[in-house]
């Protein structure tokens, strides 16, 4: 275990320098000028010169890679130029929220796929089978903000259950914070959960029509123990690859959430300084995506290896 | 799962490898499209593509009204016989609007998929050809899109190449290219290793008329099957980033600026969303059915 930890954590270093690279390199990717994109003509030449003076805009290629890359090192992801805040503070700041966003999410996707997928899988081509399938290729099909403002009319328009916009930190406040991401985190969840099912039956047919499946029956186990403890266990390690694989998806979605339903996470974060021209923002916070997304994908790997003893030993 | 960019990840890429070009190709080609046929939701999804690519082009001539035309007499108007999907805040014809969207979505869904199936594919042959550094170089490259989270990806992109059409199929074509490089790079490895490529080495082929006539002739397969599924999921990318504001710019329609002009409508005029909600999500189920019904036609193993 320790050596495929090891393998896997160097085979991330190359790719870690291409990504910090790509990140550095976006700046440089603006039609025109990036201060000129970024500021209005309005403001003043001495400004935008010391702006660029700031950026290190004025010297060359390498040497403003260098000293990126050396502010990097020690945990400076440069500052935001529309408050000025280190890009840590502001993802600070805007961490929780999308932290509670997607835990919730995820609960809610696999408490929902858990019992489509192996009833559909159980009872294949049943009426029950055909629902299930069809509510996995309606999550897939439909887009996160479509699910979002279906869900805002019927619960927050038309029933007028639950808030359409705003956030309370839960932490603080259980029942206002519970009530404030319940839509948000549905959207997210339902989303998930399509892929989940789909996955899941798939994985729970192959399961079930094992031989050891058979042997089960023989001995006279009832239908549950079967799928319980034979043919759910070997089920789910496909949907643990599924789980990673949808992970940037998953990240994708949470943006979209947050936009719709203003909620104040880093997804949000990132669209508002898309919007502001913060080039030092988007670096900052796309860079940290990016890493995130990269340990998770290898935190995935990792527990794919403890699951399945066949792939640790390769 | 959508509002995201799915659909990154690729098919089996150790899929079916066709003899090269054989008497039998045509009867095989036959056999394929009888296959296709017989996928269950196919005719629909094939009706619904070719009906949304009909509108595409015919926009002037089917759209009842000028999309862009607003009537301040007429505005948030329930669905009616003039206006069959109602009108939306400044009284455009929604039925229009999302008619002449279907271009947007169809240009944003092919294009980036050409673009990424070309890209990719070169960079495939490239790395798959030349192995040792270059296939390194190339593919650590690929590996370093792919850790991207894609929409992040196409929102950065997107916001230094400019909001507009242009600026959202080009950051599409990046985001997804890595899924065409690593196929093709996997199949050209495959079909070097076959006893045919040996046989036109021994026989004096240079190497481009071999990656010419006979890698890339039987790699298409699974290409063709990852890129039909992909222009659905581009579509659905393409609303996204529209919804979100970067991509069509106002007052040009597309369906995900239509659904985000019209949810501070929801109560009042519901169509403004629906309307062109309901042609996205049928595009998106047509095409992927038409792509699952691609994958079983080329290859019966990937069935589900």
């Amino acid at each position: 275990m320790g050596s495929l930890i090891l393998r896997r954590l160097i085979a991330t270093i190359p790719v870690l320098l291409l990504v910090t690279a790509g990140v550095f390199a976006l700046i440089h990717l603006t039609p025109g000028d990036p201060i000129d994109a970024m500021m209005a003509e309005s403001v003043d030449d001495a400004v935008k010169r010391e702006m660029r003076r700031e950026l290190g805009l004025d010297r060359p290629l390498y040497l403003q890679y260098a000293t990126w890359m050396g502010r990097l090192l020690q945990g400076d992801l440069g500052r935001s130029i529309r408050n000025s805040e280190p890009v840590i503070q502001n993802v600070g700041r805007r961490i929780r929220p999308s932290l509670q966003l997607a835990g919730l999410a995820m609960a809610i996707s696999l408490l929902v796929a858990t019992p489509i997928g192996i009833l559909s899988a159980a009872r294949r081509n049943s009426a029950l089978d055909r629902v299930g399938t069809s509510f996995a290729l309606f999550g897939i099909c439909m887009p996160n903000f479509l699910i979002a403002l279906l869900l805002i009319f019927v619960f927050g328009v038309t029933l007028r259950w639950l808030p359409i916009s705003g956030y309370v930190d839960p932490l603080e406040e259980p029942w206002d914070g519970l009530r404030s991401l319940a839509l948000p985190a549905i959207t997210l969840g339902l989303a998930l959960a399509a892929v989940i099912t789909r996955t899941l039956r798939s994985s729970m047919l192959e399961a079930l029509s094992e031989d050891y499946i058979r042997t089960a029956r023989a001995k006279g186990l009832s239908d549950g123990a079967v799928i319980r403890r034979h043919a759910l266990k070997n089920a789910l390690i496909p949907v643990v690859t599924v789980l990673g694989l949808q992970l940037g998806t998953l990240i994708g979605g949470a943006v979209i959430t947050e936009y719709v339903f203003a909620l104040p996470g880093v997804g949000r974060l990132v669209v508002d300084a898309v919007f502001a021209r913060d080039y030092p923002l988007v670096q900052g916070v796309v860079l940290l995506i990016a890493v995130g997304f990269i340990v998770s994908n290898l935190m995935v790997d990792l527990l794919y290896g403890w699951i399945d003893p066949r792939i640790r030993h390769r | 799962m959508a509002g995201s960019i799915p659909g990154s990840g690729t098919a089996d890429p150790a899929t079916l490898v066709a003899p090269a070009a054989t008497p039998a190709l045509r009867e095989r080609r036959w056999e394929i499209l009888r296959r296709a046929a017989r996928a269950r939701l196919a005719p629909f999804g094939a009706a619904v593509m070719l009906l949304a690519i009909a509108v595409a082009l015919l926009a002037p001539v089917v759209a009842p009204h000028d999309p862009l035309k607003q009537n301040l007499n007429r505005t948030l108007a329930r669905p009616d016989r003039i206006h069959l999907m109602g009108t939306d805040n400044v009284g455009r014809d929604v039925l229009s609007r999302v008619i002449w969207g279907t271009r947007v979505s169809l240009v944003a869904g092919f294009g980036s998929v050409i673009i990424a199936v070309l890209s990719g594919g070169l960079l495939g042959l490239l790395a798959g050809y030349a192995s040792g550094r270059v296939d390194n170089l190339v593919m650590r490259l690929m590996d370093a899109v792919l850790s991207f989270p894609p929409l992040v990806l196409a929102l950065a992109l997107g916001a230094v190449l400019g909001a507009g059409l242009t600026g959202v199929v080009i950051a599409l074509g990046v985001v997804y290219t890595p899924t065409f490089a690593r196929l093709t790079r996997g199949q050209v490895l495959t079909i070097t290793a076959r006893e045919y490529v040996d046989a036109a080495r021994a026989l004096g082929a240079p190497g481009w008329r071999i990656a010419w006539t006979h890698v890339l002739p039987n790699a298409t397969a699974p290409i063709v099957v990852q890129a039909s599924l992909s222009v659905a999921f581009a579509i659905l990318a393409e609303a996204s980033l529209s919804f979100l504001g970067l991509g069509v710019q106002p007052p040009q329609a597309s369906w995900g600026s239509m659904i985000n002009a019209g949810r501070g409508y929801l109560q009042q005029a519901p169509w403004i969303v629906f309307g062109p909600g309901a042609a996205l999500f049928v595009t998106v189920v047509g095409l992927n059915f038409v792509g699952d019904a691609v994958r079983d036609a080329l290859d019966p193993r990937l069935r589900a």
